[in-house]
């Protein structure tokens, strides 16, 4: 990578406003493409799990329900016609913004989703700060600490970045709550309970993110630009601040999408250990109770915030990496 | 680097505040003090209607003990005793009942309690569109209602129904407002209206049901400890599925009680001032492993008693349970009075398990020490439920298949999900399965082990794993079903138990493990004797 | 040469051993991983028990030293399968036309914008659990997410002026990947492959905890992991042994990771 910077220092600015429609239009026909994709194969997808969604209709398996029961249920929520033609009625519906019926909560997905997104995204993004701040600390403090630090900062990163979630959150849980009693173990209403389920979430991604960061501010701090700057005799701190960090931001920045997926996952787990209502926990019992419509609902919705997110951060990568916006033909 | 830092320390401060937060519990006096609220946390899953008429599953019934109330209820003993109903009678021919109902009963939507609204609930319990499971089942002789008068119901059967207080003991068939039933299913789903000490304000999908206090409440049980209003101004129910932060919660304060405790658990905190215990085994069926008699290798009762003999199953109870359950050798949970216990047919013996399968024609071994018989291994597939069987008993599992292959036997575990599990049972794809049955009364075993509970329904269920199709047992269990001199019937379920025990189509474990933990200012909470679910209405706070 | 340093010594004696363990565990730890002895459950390590014992009474030491070779075997194939998919994903998109690195883009959008456990939630649902299933679903579920990163590093290198410079001076594309954009690329491969190995360990231990990994009673390290979850508050050696070598053989591998990628640079 060090050799990629080589002469990397920026290019003067080209401000050409007039690719930014196109690249924009391109960007949401690329969302478009991507939420049908997705829908399509979840759709699918989901209809290979063993076990009957009719059953889950009626309160799940094991429900005794009778054939007329079963038929009734196929039948009022389409499932007793070809796949081809529910499939082209799910687009109809989705197309004008209709996610369907829950089989098993028996209620619209799109209110489900709406009582439950909220929490995971205030869980993501404040989990994807604390991260982000935690790893920014220790990469600085690494590459301006001395040998010593780059030393006990990279072990901290590598660590972090091998614990399992569960197991994290379990262990602040023994700490926090049953020996210290600081913190409450399960979710309460206010910023208090966010604090253990942010945590859990943030330490191991600021450990990725930190080793991400640091790569590149060491790379820039050793490089011909950062020296050139020197020589112009910019201050230790302006070099950091201005050059190092911004090409530290890059690849963190490249992944910020990835990191929402490793969120939305984790928030799998974290929101059934606290106990927090969210997309994550509705995911989890939604496939396991085969309630078709809702899994496929959440998978969409996720999808949309996460080409949100991807969209953002390409947004983000233009404006600090001028080469990509000049080589975006 | 100090602007970076700051949030960390901002989280760390509000920790601190937190810390200062946390109070001490007073010593209180033991006169109840009516008022605050009680966070109850379960680790049971969440139901996914709170009206227990639709499907009838024990999550239901925890949280529905709270606000619906069935016509009979069960003392300590196990006698049948007044609730809704302060009397009841069978006709001659046991093709009738009558039941008296207290008159000055309302649902607490204002509807009264009369012969009409029990009538509304057996058929909204038996019409189709309910997709009841449980409560169906258990009216499977009712054939209608009549109203003698306003307060007295008949209840007509097709046969004399031994097992009718049994059933109408249970939540699964507790009457709700006959206005509110004619509301749609989702509604009544989300707010069952029920006679309880409690009424259902809201229920927050995934995380709680808020409970408050019915202020007009007249209708305890015959053996509650008070009467008039409960003394909680409201419950805070709360779902909770893992273990650990259920127990962590309950040492913070931040809950009262936790349920489904763990024997790790039961035991650390018997150590811990501050919590107490409730151990309240559930009715109607053991915890048991049930043998599939309908396929190969367990087509020959010999290979079937050459398992259960190599089944170490008392060291693996007492690793994993710390003497928190005891070793059952029933087909019935031990609260049931006419459960049979036989030990003797049981007994952990490696020699005699080796003596069947030779006999058996099991000779030759491979090399691994599986026994091998026509080029076949001597394999058993063994579906568990993750979700119904706690990791203890899991465990239980593995133990068991390390001492049976001593013997021989191949068995492989397989973990799957609830619906994964029931369509592997659906397909006959078992040789072992071990699924709880919650039932007030012997009339489980009717369930479990008459031949007709081979036949799937149209959904794949069926109760009858163990597939026992034996006419004898069918007609013994029919019977006992039907007649109402009580030596007769415990006689009748003593025969059918020993037609079961004595064939080794089950392999009985333990009872069905129910233990409470709650701290030590909750007073007053007991489990019902019914179905052993906690009651909240002689529950308070002392603070 | 720059000299051998001491974390570099612990991290190369520390993945041998591991690399003795799951090629021969029985040289480490000669007991039977799975034998059981009920009434000698829950024993806190001991000189008799290093690690202590199981709720079965197995001895942890010896189903840690045994269960290596599985879950390294699951997280070495896992990123296998993810990093060899995000290679030709990656490569594809930042090699090729504008066109296929417009297909492949979105097709990887596609996939990366399943939530990586609801794919091998989805996966493991579909074909059941266990080990092969586990290894499967978190390298699908992985590939993604390597495959952008490949392909942002290519654009980065791609762009960069030299490599502008070659093509000017008439160089072929293969030659133009081989010298210049594959030691790049490379190098943060190399952090990404050696966090991965843990990573997938972590993934699958996640799936375990979620009731859907590794089948019981298998000695590896994500399947025990979670069956001592539930005996945390009483017995922390149950979970701490088993996550400890997670912890540690990612740690190794990445530290080792490291210091070649800066060998190499510095050569």
């Amino acid at each position: 990578m060090a050799a990629a910077l080589i002469g990397g220092e920026a290019p003067p600015r080209t401000t050409r406003r007039r690719r930014w429609l196109p690249w924009l239009l391109l960007r949401l026909g690329g969302v478009v493409f991507v939420l049908w994709a997705v829908a399509t194969l979840t759709f699918f997808a989901i209809r290979l799990i063993p076990g009957d969604p009719a059953e889950a209709i009626l309160g799940g398996p094991g429900s005794q329900a009778s054939a007329e029961a079963l038929a009734q249920a196929r039948a009022d929520y389409g499932l007793d016609q070809p796949l081809i033609l529910q499939y082209l009625r799910f687009l109809g519906r989705l197309v004008m913004g209709d996610l369907g019926r829950s089989y098993a909560l028996h209620d619209s997905v799109l209110s489900v989703i709406g009582q439950n997104l909220g929490g995971t995204l205030l869980l993501a993004i404040m989990s994807l700060v604390v991260a982000s701040l935690i790893a920014l600390g220790l990469a600085a403090w690494s590459t301006r600490g001395g040998r010593i630090a780059a030393g006990i900062s990279s072990v901290l990163e590598i660590v972090a970045a091998a614990v399992p979630h569960f197991w994290l959150a379990i262990s602040l849980i023994l700490l926090f709550s049953s020996i210290l009693g600081w913190l409450p173990p399960v979710s309460v209403p206010g910023p208090v309970g966010l604090v253990l389920p942010v945590l859990t979430l943030a330490l191991p991604l600021s450990g990725f993110l930190g080793q991400v960061m640091r790569e590149s501010m060491l790379d820039a701090m050793a490089s011909p630009f950062v020296l050139s700057a020197r020589a112009r005799g910019e201050s230790e701190n302006e070099v950091f601040w201005l050059h190092a960090l911004r090409h530290a931001a890059i690849p963190a920045i490249g992944l910020a999408g990835w990191a929402f997926g490793a969120l939305i996952s984790g928030a799998v787990v974290v929101e059934t250990i606290f106990a927090r209502p969210g997309i994550g926990r509705s995911l989890l019992s939604a496939v396991q109770q085969r309630d078709v419509p809702l899994v496929v609902g959440v998978v969409i919705v996720v999808a949309l915030a996460y080409m949100l997110v991807t969209t953002l951060t390409d947004l983000a990568d233009r404006l600090i990496d001028p080469r990509l916006r000049r080589a975006d033909r | 680097m100090k602007r970076i830092i700051t949030p960390l320390i901002a989280i760390a401060s509000i920790a601190l505040l937190v810390a200062g937060c946390s109070s001490a519990a007073p010593a209180g006096s033991s006169t109840p003090v009516s008022g605050g609220t009680l966070v109850y946390a379960t680790g049971d899953a969440e139901p996914t209607c709170l009206d227990p008429h639709v499907g009838g599953n024990y999550p239901q019934a925890l949280v529905a003990t709270q606000y619906l109330e069935s016509l009979v209820s069960k003392n300590k003993k196990g006698d049948i005793i007044p609730w809704l109903a302060t009397k009841w009678s069978e006709a001659k021919d046991g093709l009738s009942w009558d039941f008296t109902l207290r008159d000055n009963v309302k649902f607490t939507d204002g509807t009264a309690l009369t012969a009409n609204a029990v009538a509304a609930n057996v058929a909204h319990l038996q019409n189709p569109a309910t997709a009841s499971s449980t409560g169906y089942l258990a009216l499977a002789k009712v054939t209608g209602v009549t109203s003698v008068d306003e307060h007295t119901a008949r209840i007509t059967l097709s046969s004399p129904d031994s097992s009718l207080l049994d059933s109408f003991s249970q939540t699964w068939l507790a009457i709700e407002s006959p206005t509110a039933l004619k509301r749609s299913q989702d509604v009544n789903c989300e707010s069952p209206v029920g006679t309880g000490p409690f009424i259902v304000k809201k229920w927050d999908r995934q995380q709680s049901v808020t409970l408050v206090r019915n202020n007009d409440y007249n209708s305890p049980p015959a053996d509650a400890a008070h009467k008039g209003k409960a003394y909680l101004s409201s419950i805070e129910w709360r779902f909770l599925p893992d273990s650990a932060s259920r127990y962590a919660a309950l040492q913070a304060g931040t809950v009262d009680v936790i349920d489904n405790v763990q024997p790790d658990t039961i035991v650390a905190a018997k150590n811990s001032k501050g919590i107490q215990q409730i151990d309240a085994p559930r009715p109607g069926a053991s915890n048991r492993i049930e043998l599939n008699s309908s396929i190969a290798p367990f087509d020959d009762e010999r290979v079937r008693e050459a398992f259960i003999r190599s089944a170490n199953v008392n060291d693996a109870v007492k690793s994993l349970f710390f003497g928190t359950a005891k070793r059952s050798y029933s087909a019935l949970s031990s609260v049931e009075a006419l459960g049979v216990s036989e030990p003797k047919l049981f007994g952990y013996d490696q020699k005699a398990a080796a003596q069947l399968l030779d006999e058996a024609g099991w000779t030759q071994k491979d090399a691994n020490g599986y026994r091998v018989k026509d080029g076949k291994t001597l394999e058993l597939d063994f579906p568990v439920s993750t979700n119904q069987s706690i990791p203890a008993e899991q465990s239980l599992f593995e133990q068991l298949q390390a001492t049976t292959k001593e013997a021989g036997f191949k068995v492989n575990l397989h973990p799957l999900d609830l619906s994964s599990w029931y369509a592997a049972l659906g397909k006959n794809q078992y040789n072992l399965v071990s699924a709880p049955y919650t039932k007030v009364g012997p009339d489980v075993l009717n369930i479990l082990f008459n031949s007709a509970g081979t036949k799937p329904a149209p959904s794949g269920y069926f109760a009858n794993h163990a597939q026992v199709k034996d006419p004898a047992l069918d007609a013994l269990l029919v019977k006992a079903g039907q007649v109402s001199d009580p030596n007769e019937r415990a006689s009748l379920y003593k025969k059918a138990q020993g037609i079961v025990l004595g064939g080794y189509y089950i392999l009985p474990l333990y009872d069905q493990q129910n233990h409470y933990l709650l701290r030590s200012d909750v007073k007053g909470l007991r489990a019902l004797p019914t179905v052993s679910t906690p009651t909240l209405y002689d529950t308070w706070l002392q603070h | 040469m720059r000299r051998i340093r001491p974390i570099e010594v612990f991290s190369v004696v520390v993945i041998a051993l591991l690399v003795v363990a799951a090629l021969a565990p029985s040289v480490l730890a000669p007991g039977d991983p799975l034998a059981i002895h009920p009434l000698q459950s829950f024993r806190a390590p001991s000189f008799a028990h290093l690690f202590g014992t199981d709720e079965s009474g197995r001895d942890i030491y010896t189903r840690v030293i045994h269960g290596t070779g599985a879950s390294l075997l699951i997280g070495l194939a896992a990123t296998a399968i993810g990093v060899i998919l995000a290679m030709i994903f990656g490569l594809l998109a930042g090699l090729g036309p504008r066109w296929l690195d417009f297909g492949t883009t979105r097709f990887l959008e596609v996939l990366f914008a399943f939530p990586g456990l609801l794919f091998a939630l989805l996966f493991i649902v579909i074909y059941g659990p266990g080990v092969v299933t586990s290894t499967i679903a978190v390298g699908l579920a992985t590939a993604p997410g390597y495959a952008r990163i490949i392909r942002s590093q290519v654009l980065v290198v791609r762009r960069a002026p030299y490599l502008e410079a070659a093509m000017v001076l008439g160089r072929g594309s293969t030659n133009r990947v081989i010298h210049h954009l594959l030691p790049n690329v490379a190098g943060s491969l190399f952090v990404l492959v050696t966090l991965g190995i843990g990573q997938s360990i972590v993934w699958a231990s996640s799936l375990s905890y979620l009731g859907l990994g590794a089948v019981p009673p298998a000695a590896e390290w994500g399947a025990m992991l979670s069956a001592g979850r539930t005996y945390i508050t009483s017995f922390w050696w149950m979970t701490f042994f088993p996550g400890l070598f997670i912890v540690l053989s990612a740690v190794v591998t990445t530290l080792l990771g490291r210091s070649l990628q800066q060998r190499l640079r510095s050569s």
